[in-house]
């Protein structure tokens, strides 16, 4: 569950305590464009038309729709643009830069000349919004000047005064001190972000200057860029796992409750992945797809990304721009080969390479790979009483769908004399375990062949748009129009509903989101699971296997504290970090091998879960 | 006196001439930003198109820079309604006479409290340790976000008003809301915050985990939705049934734009005796 929470932002929505404190507080749209342009103008290649797109028009992660190059002066504009035209990007470097710098400077001017009337705040508002932009690579580079900005931020909002409400509760203005703390922060904007000369960057990074020219190593921790939207799905989909509906507990198999810990643990990918808390679930969200996954310059619509770029695995980067649409994982075990290419014919082999390879992490060992492999083959499908199982329509679909059930089942010469239904076969899940060249890919070069993908499966698809392996195509009618028109299949438009009918009673599925209410809260669906993957100790102390307590240590412990932010019973929250620093403890005391030690905060554990389980919502 | 200044040079655009509003019998309400006004302006116009379609008669909206220009647009006509604070709402009453007529509802609840919070590394015990140590309130005009947190350390007897906090404190700051008073806490820039009660869900998760509360206020009235005195007593009872209406499940989201609340219920007016007392005790009222 970790993603529930995304704890590498810097603000949160600024809105009272409601549904979403986890989230990203919107941008201004200059800082949006700017924090864009740096995470872009790392990639490799540039996207030089998203970078400017995130100039001349509304930025993602915008809290406006405005253009940031509408808000920049005409000088700065000009040298944005001429650096986009010449995709120069130490030129657009120190060209937005400037810009972002030159806004502080400009609207703490109007906050100073503005004292003693309501716009000053607003002023100084917008220029603390725009100094977002550089504040983390402050804070990475220069602890002190951090705090001494920090400060004066503090001082700037304090000494603007208040006209209170009619009279009462004014507070004075402190020209001053207003004057002095303006002088604190444009000094150090004009000496690192409006130097005479920037030193050539590799990395595009908002670290101050001087920190860079003095040669000093700074560890600017990852970051996405605005607009990103790593969190759960809104709707967080139903998980059937067979043995949980066969009337089993996972705590009783310890091997897939490890494997489920592993499934969200951020702990197994490297790089940024793992500082980001991205796990198999932020994608594979409850065995299907986050709908809501979404990366500038990685993703080209939410719901799938490019995997093979830059960002996660320099190694691995193709260097190609091209996203993938994330696939379900309901009913894995039946779906094999796997990437939608077909190209690993194992699960096994699959999931080793979206560790190693996609996410940069360490090789997994063969009980790690074993355990995740127990975990995702118990996923299951939506059950779906429209079909039987033989994939036949049952009596409760509707007659549009019994016609497109015949349609689906006819042969076309547009489609080699086969049906729909050759290749998603009913009584095989609707899929045949092969790939074909549809059509749906462009070749590299001329004859160039990875054009071919493994045919996907209608089971529960209803839940997992947008379709095709690049997610270009948003309905299942769409996909129906598509097919209609590229192979010929002359259907006209009421066969096309009639079909799309069909996919959609082949596609559907019972309960497809969870249900919170009350007490069955979000918290305490994440509470269940954590304390489950925690019970997986009672297999592993006894085994005084440290390597694997210290992995799971490391992942529920923080997920146990970061969710009791989202607790509707807060008054619980302390509780949650005592429970939290006792699971820390197992895993110090066995990393320094004193087992009777973590055996005996192990049995603490478990007594303070049982005392505080009612609680837990 | 605040003058039309007051109003942001971009709402002005949404900004109904009072006279014509008059001859329309439509409803004028303002907004006070919590956070960006310009994003609010958006926000207004799906609430007011909303409202403007459910009760039949025309809403507008406009952003106001505080809580100060709301109250002196209730006072001269320039508004019908607006949204407000507790504590800015009982100066009002006292000034204008007006009138509240909704509650928000957080968790439940139609109150909520102040608090002091601290870091846990802190070493702060009590809220006697914080003499001599820095403190960043939200707002001078804030019942939870100074109000009632300083009135935690005068019933302590640490000091005996806002004018003694001064010297009790090393420094006190108004950061500009809750947010800016609890990152500056969390950052280490100040020693403590005074802030709602729900204030440490501005903080990302890893540092609401590093703070804990020190000291909490009694239960203070939710910010309220008030009206002038004078306004059609159809007009307002049309009002508060529709915007209960939000209540309902397919409406719901509409309070997204509304500053956020889980709901509303009708107000109550004898739950602001303890804000009225307590406004009288820091000479906020006469």
């Amino acid at each position: 569950m970790k993603n529930l929470i995304a704890s590498t932002f810097l603000g949160l929505l600024p809105v009272m305590a409601g549904a979403t404190a986890i989230e990203e507080a919107p941008w201004a749209p200059r800082a949006a464009a700017y924090r864009l342009t740096l995470f872009m103008g790392n990639l490799s290649p540039v996207p030089w038309d998203k970078i400017e797109q995130s100039w001349m028009s509304p930025p993602l992660g915008s809290d406006l729709q405005i253009e940031a190059i509408s808000r920049v002066s005409e000088a700065e504009a000009q040298a944005i643009g001429r650096a986009l035209d010449s995709e120069d990007r130490q030129a657009l470097f120190e060209a937005s830069t400037a810009a972002i710098a030159s806004g502080i400077l400009r609207h703490l001017d109007a906050a100073k000349a503005a004292l003693g009337q309501p716009k000053a705040a607003s002023e100084v508002s917008q220029a603390a919004a725009l100094f977002r932009a550089f504040e983390d690579g402050i804070k990475a580079a220069d602890a002190q000047a951090a705090r001494d900005l920090g400060r004066a931020w503090l001082v700037l909002n304090s000494s603007l005064g208040s006209a209170g409400v009619l009279g009462n509760g004014a507070q004075n203005v402190d020209a001053d001190r207003f004057a002095e703390a303006h002088s604190v922060v444009a000094d150090y904007i004009r000496a690192n972000y409006l130097p005479s000369e920037f030193a050539e960057r590799k990395t595009l990074t908002p670290i101050p200057e001087t920190v860079v020219r003095s040669g000093t190593p700074v560890t600017l921790p990852a970051t996405l860029p605005p607009g990103s939207n790593i969190a759960d799905q809104r709707q967080l989909p139903r998980l059937v796992l067979q043995f949980e509906e066969a009337g089993e507990d996972e705590a009783n198999l310890p091997l897939v409750a490890f494997g489920d810990m592993l499934f969200d643990s951020p702990e197994i990918f490297g790089g940024p992945a793992r500082e980001l808390g991205i796990a198999c679930s932020t994608c594979h969200n409850r065995s299907d797809v986050n709908r809501d996954f979404f990366i500038p310059g990685l993703s080209s619509h939410p719901g799938g990304m490019d995997v093979d770029g830059s960002f996660f695995n320099p190694m691995f980067n193709d260097r190609v721009d091209d996203h993938l649409d994330t696939p379900s994982m309901r009913g894995i075990r039946f779906t094999a080969p796997y990437g939608r290419d077909g190209r690993e014919p194992s699960l096994r082999r699959f999931i080793r390479n979206v560790i190693v390879t996609e996410f940069a992490g360490k090789e997994p060992t063969p009980f790690q790979l074993d355990a995740l492999e127990a975990y995702v083959k118990q996923f299951d499908f939506l059950p779906n009483p429209k079909i039987d199982r033989a994939g036949r329509l049952t009596d409760l679909a509707s007659d549009a769908a019994k016609r497109g059930e015949v349609l689906f089942n006819t042969e076309f010469a547009g489609l080699g004399d086969k049906a729909c239904a050759s290749c998603h076969t009913p009584n095989r899940q609707f899929r045949d375990g092969l790939t074909y060249d549809i059509g749906s890919a462009e070749p590299p070069f001329p004859g160039g062949t990875p054009t071919a993908f493994e045919t996907p499966t209608l089971r529960n698809v209803n839940f997992t748009a947008p379709y095709m392996h690049d997610g270009s195509l948003p309905t299942l009618a769409s996909v129906v129009d598509w097919f209609n028109d590229t192979k010929q299949l002359g259907l006209d438009e009421a066969q096309r509903a009639d079909l799309s009918a069909y996919v959609e009673a082949v596609g559907d599925g019972e309960e497809p989101y969870q249900v919170f209410d009350g007490r069955d809260s979000v918290f305490r669906l994440s509470w269940e699971e954590l304390t489950t993957f925690a019970s997986t100790l009672d297999t592993l102390l006894p085994m005084q296997d440290a390597e694997n307590i210290a992995l799971l240590v490391d992942t529920v412990a923080p997920d146990l504290a970061a969710d009791a932010s989202v607790m509707v019973n807060q008054t619980s929250k302390p509780e949650i970090y005592e429970f939290s620093n006792i699971l820390r403890a197992v895993g110090d005391a066995s990393a320094n091998g004193n087992w009777g030690e973590a055996n005996r905060q192990w049995e603490l554990f478990k007594v303070m879960q049982a005392e505080i389980d009612e609680r837990m919502f | 006196m605040v003058s039309r200044r007051n109003f942001l040079a971009t709402a002005t655009a949404m900004l109904a001439m009072p006279a014509m509003a008059a001859a329309n019998q439509g409803l004028k309400l303002a907004f006070i930003p919590q956070e960006n006004p310009e994003k609010l302006l958006g926000d207004i116009k799906v609430i007011t198109k909303w409202l403007t379609d459910q009760m039949g008669v025309p809403v507008t909206g406009f952003v106001t820079f505080d809580h100060a220009a709301a109250v002196e647009a209730l006072r001269n006509g320039d508004a019908d309604i607006s949204f407000m604070g507790a504590l800015p709402f009982v100066l009002a009453e006292d000034q204008i006479g007006a009138v509240p007529l909704l509650s928000e509802v957080y968790r439940g609840q139609p109150s909520y409290s102040g608090r002091v919070f601290v870091r846990r590394d802190s070493g702060i015990e009590t809220l006697a340790d914080l003499e001599g140590r820095d403190i960043a309130f939200s707002d001078p005009v804030s019942e939870s976000g100074y109000i009632y947190p300083l009135d935690l350390f005068v019933r302590a007897g640490l000091f005996t008003g806002t004018g003694d906090a001064d010297s009790f404190f090393g420094q006190k700051f108004f950061a500009g809301g809750y947010q800016q008073a609890m990152q500056a806490m969390a950052n280490g820039l100040v020693d403590a915050a005074g802030a709602s009660q729900y204030a440490d869900l501005y903080l990302t998760p890893d540092q609401q985990a590093e703070v804990k509360v020190l000291a909490e206020s009694e239960q203070i009235p939710s910010h309220a939705v008030i009206a002038r005195p004078d306004l059609d007593a159809g007009l307002q009872a049309k009002f508060v049934d529709t915007m209960l209406r939000l209540n309902e499940a397919e409406n719901r989201y509409l309070l997204a734009y509304l500053f956020g609340p889980d709901g509303y219920v009708p107000a109550d007016p004898t739950v602001y005796d303890g804000v009225r007392e307590t406004a009288r005790r820091y000479g906020f009222l006469k």
